[in-house]
């Protein structure tokens, strides 16, 4: 072993370069928090470098007891690493826990590992899991469990398995790679990746996550609902509801910390948000899943204010770069350039969010590098187009029938037809819209936030990768991303991270037009339930007065 | 008269046949099988994995040999897998109705509905839970909507041209020509919104305790039912229906009123009401009888409208997740129910005929 170990009272010595930084104002809190928490470093320990107190969690004391009815889709179930909508998640968060979890703050938090130490250069990483929790089965949770889970998360043999991905550093051949993983003893494991991955923790975070027990084989949490959290599913009809109560024979690790609630009550009334509407005036939900548009407000004149959740998630309208004309890379430019990225936030989301500018990597990313401002010149568009010999050809936007995307790409589109180029837009229903949403030769795809900026990078941009519905294929760029995985420091992975941002606009990969800001509404009475900037839903911090 | 039941059954039979084709091949497109391997596996799954999860749960078969299978004609699909477990269409069929004896054809011969893939439950419970919620509400649109209808049908048409004629019929006139999805919305925006309508006056004035006065979605009705939570649906389909059957009605009044024993019974001093009421009712209402039995299937159409609307899980509900997740054997399960549902109508219609008018012989 190549690594120094070292005690876990001792700080990532990146922490306190960061904790400078910050000091100076080359870096921001949120920045300082997601970058010095994913090297291991605790949250309060993380204020502490800053010579803050830790925030306060509440200001008020939760009061225990009562029934919550929340507005969200209830899907049919499946193996929770397979899971692609963070509502699956959601309904389970009670019982299945995650080995760390993402705040809105910016920080990672541990949840079932009580810490973790990167070592210098990213490549091995020490989890400590925490002691005293038990399954709700009786069984305690080892290493033994964390390193069960974590194989499962490296079978990409299994469809849909949107884990093995994050998981490459320690994986080979779609499955997890022989010694990747050390078991130290009962409560220590070590992993060992192959290239150094600053993303593996934060990766363990995301909804796919939730840490599951070894007897668990089928495809249906709630079915065998094995877990380590304070709650237990009662009832789950897809497209109806869900209900979820407080599990009374199992003790919770972090008792008096939460399960405040008695009963959940999950209510699916469709993708239609004036039906939330009725079903809150008549008292039927206390909180939405997400409101957008024009109902934020609807829902804040009937008594329900908003909670509002600044994030990196996002609208790309993207080319296809293996389709016609979009492989011509002057095609492309010429598009981004007719459009100017305030407007379309401005009409297309209510200005709720802020601008962005190309490249898939938001302010809020501890790595984001600042780039000079974008050009918008319809004119000098005009022409680029004109002379591409396109100056007749109609091009086609491709768009789901969601309110605010269609609305996203409407203005996309009539600000390209403003600079005298032809287009036409298309708006297909859901259900057909994601059958072939990796190869619209021009069509936008919403994205959820990550936590760290070469998170995206990796997903959608690398070459090969799966949800590389750009078709983007750049050695270079794959070449830089993968130096920028692998730097802990914060000003290096910056200037990596600048030229893969350059790499990205010049290469006009997508029209990325502003970051959302997400919204949830829900009445005064109800606590803890702030919107999450990923959609999380823990319902085992709400509570109600 | 078994002639003419059996003949009745062959034909419903024939039809359901020919309609579940029809339905089969619909959901059984290739881009169709695309989004159901994506809903079931994941909605960014790639082109090989939709391949072989086809493959995998049995869809790669011929469209003509997996109808066989859904009716049971054809054995059931198996595959082994590399450690020698055999799976397949009826192993996985039986494993869910908990039977330990698996057969070799599983469809709709052997009673098998099989599974919805939406509600990952076995077609036969959902398809009975829904029309179960959907058998209330129907029930509820009928007990408002029949004697309504005619009560306005016969006020209107028993003195024709009268000014109650004339308002009777504008008002009948006015709700048939809204459809459900406007008049639901304009119920809703009325009665049921703490902003706007009556609610907000009433709720100044201290008439009602809570914000709204109707509720504006009727989901809590699955559990119980009550008048504030039901109303709105119900009158939104019954509204629909009515102003039709009153129309009917009215016109088939009129014409018995100009009848030549009408104006006999009226010389000889028979009182208005009575005339109405003994002599002209029962042969004014066989043509409304057919048109209620008619407007049950109508009906079912409606209530695809009226339950999405507020949220209200029922068959039209079900048909609506069904046909937008193309849940395949979801569809074709409501399919048949649907052609069962207006041939028995149908029947009940055609026999309540020979009741009401003893002239008619079915044979």
């Amino acid at each position: 072993m190549t690594h120094k170990k070292r005690k876990a009272t001792e700080l990532h010595p990146a922490a306190q370069l960061y904790a400078r930084e910050c000091h100076e104002g080359k870096l921001s809190r949120r920045e300082f928090l997601t970058r010095a928490t994913a090297l291991g470093v605790t949250a309060p320990a993380a204020y502490g470098l800053l010579g803050l107190a830790a925030p306060a969690a509440r200001a008020d004391t939760p009061q225990m007891g009562g029934s919550l009815r929340m507005q969200m889709d209830i899907k049919a179930q499946r193996d929770p690493r397979t899971w692609d909508w963070s509502e699956l998640a959601n309904v389970c968060r009670g019982w299945l826990e995650y080995l760390v979890s993402y705040e809105r703050d910016g920080s990672i938090q541990p949840v079932l590992l009580e810490s973790w130490e990167a070592n210098e250069d990213a490549t091995v990483f020490t989890l400590n899991v925490r002691p005293g929790v038990t399954w709700n089965n009786g069984d305690p949770f080892t290493s033994a469990d964390v390193a069960h889970n974590i194989e499962r998360w490296c079978d990409a043999s299994v469809e849909g398995n949107s884990m093995a991905g994050r998981m490459s550093s320690i994986s080979e051949d779609g499955a997890l790679r022989e010694g990747a993983i050390e078991i130290v003893d009962d409560l220590t494991l070590r992993l060992h990746l192959a290239n150094p991955d600053i993303a593996i923790i934060a990766n363990m975070s995301d909804y796919p996550a939730a840490v599951v027990h070894p007897s668990f084989t089928g495809d249906d949490p709630v079915a065998n609902p094995i877990g380590t959290g304070p709650y237990r599913p009662v009832s789950h009809d897809t497209g109806i509801g869900a209900v979820i109560e407080r599990n009374p024979d199992h003790t919770w690790w972090n008792e008096g910390n939460g399960a405040w609630l008695d009963r959940i009550e999950f209510v699916d009334l469709g993708t239609d948000p004036s039906a939330w509407v009725a079903a809150a005036e008549g008292g039927e939900i206390e909180l939405t899943y997400q409101t957008t548009g024009d109902f934020v407000d609807i829902f804040a004149a009937i008594g329900m204010p908003e909670s509002e959740a600044i994030t990196a998630a996002t609208l790309a309208v993207r080319f296809n770069q293996e389709q016609e004309p979009y492989t011509n890379r002057n095609v492309r430019r010429a598009l981004q350039m007719a459009v100017d990225n305030a407007v379309v936030l401005e009409l297309g989301y209510d200005g709720r969010g802020t601008e962005a500018e190309n490249h898939h990597v938001c302010p809020l990313h501890p790595e984001y590098a600042e780039l000079p401002p974008l050009t918008v010149d319809p004119a000098a568009a005009r022409e680029m187009i004109e002379a591409e010999g396109l100056g007749d050809h109609e091009f086609e936007l491709i768009s789901i029938d969601d309110n605010w995307q269609a609305a996203t790409c409407d203005t996309v589109a009539a600000q390209i037809r403003a600079a005298g180029i032809n287009i036409r837009r298309t708006i297909l229903p859901g259900a057909t819209f994601w059958n072939d949403w990796l190869n619209y030769p021009f069509s936008s795809t919403e994205w959820n936030m990550r936590p760290l900026g070469v998170q995206v990078l990796n997903l959608a941009y690398r070459s090969g990768e799966a949800w590389n519905e750009a078709g983007f294929a750049n050695e270079e760029f794959d070449r830089l991303l993968d130096q920028a995985n692998g730097i802990a420091d914060a000003d290096e992975r910056r200037e990596v991270m600048a030229q893969l941002q350059q790499i990205m606009q010049d290469e006009g990969v997508l029209i990325q037009p502003y970051w959302r800001s997400l919204y949830r509404n829900l009445r005064p009475n109800v606590h803890g339930a702030e919107m999450h900037p990923t959609f999380e839903v823990r319902y085992h911090h709400y509570w109600k007065s | 008269m078994l002639l003419f039941l059996l003949r009745r059954i062959g034909v419903m039979l024939l039809t359901a046949l020919c309609l579940t084709f029809v339905v089969f091949y619909l959901t059984n497109l290739p881009a169709k099988l695309e989004t159901l391997a994506k809903t079931q596996a994941g909605s960014r799954i790639s082109d090989a994995e939709v391949a072989s999860w086809l493959e995998r749960n049995g869809y790669a078969r011929p469209m003509v040999v997996r109808y066989g299978e859904w009716l049971g004609v054809v054995p059931g699909w198996t595959r082994a897998d590399a450690e020698g477990t055999v799976t397949g269409r009826c192993y996985r069929l039986a494993a869910v109705e908990g039977e330990a004896y698996v057969p070799e054809r599983c469809g709709l011969l052997q009673g098998y509905w099989g599974n919805s893939t939406r509600f990952r439950a076995p077609v036969s419970d959902v398809i009975t839970a829904r029309l179960g919620a959907t058998g209330m509400l129907m029930a509820w649109v009928l007990i408002v909507m029949v004697p309504m209808a005619l009560v306005v049908g016969v006020m209107a048409g028993m003195r024709e041209g009268s000014r109650t004629d004339r308002s009777l019929s504008t008002f009948a006139i006015a709700s048939t020509a809204t459809p459900e999805y406007v008049s639901g919305v304009f119920l809703i925006a009325l009665l049921a919104s703490s902003t706007v309508g009556l609610s907000p006056l009433l709720s100044s004035w201290g008439w009602i305790d809570g914000p709204v006065l109707f509720q504006g979605n009727a989901r809590s009705a699955m559990e119980q039912i009550t008048f504030w939570n039901f109303a709105l649906p119900v009158m939104t389909i019954a509204l629909y229906g009515m102003g039709y059957i009153a129309r009917i009605t009215r016109a088939s009044m009129t014409e018995v009123m100009t009848q030549q024993y009408i104006r006999t019974a009226r010389l000889k001093g028979v009182s208005f009401t009575n005339i109405v009421l003994r002599h002209a009712l029962r042969n004014a209402l066989i043509a409304p009888f057919t048109v209620i039995m008619l407007q049950i299937p109508w009906l079912l159409n409606g209530v695809v409208v009226v339950e999405v609307l507020f949220s209200y899980p029922g068959f039209g509900w079900t048909l609506f997740e069904a046909a937008v997740n193309n849940d395949i054997e979801l569809l074709l399960a409501a399919s048949v129910v649907a052609v069962v549902v207006v041939l028995l109508t149908q029947l009940i219609s055609d026999v309540g005929y020979v009741w009401l008018n003893p002239r008619i012989r079915i044979s």
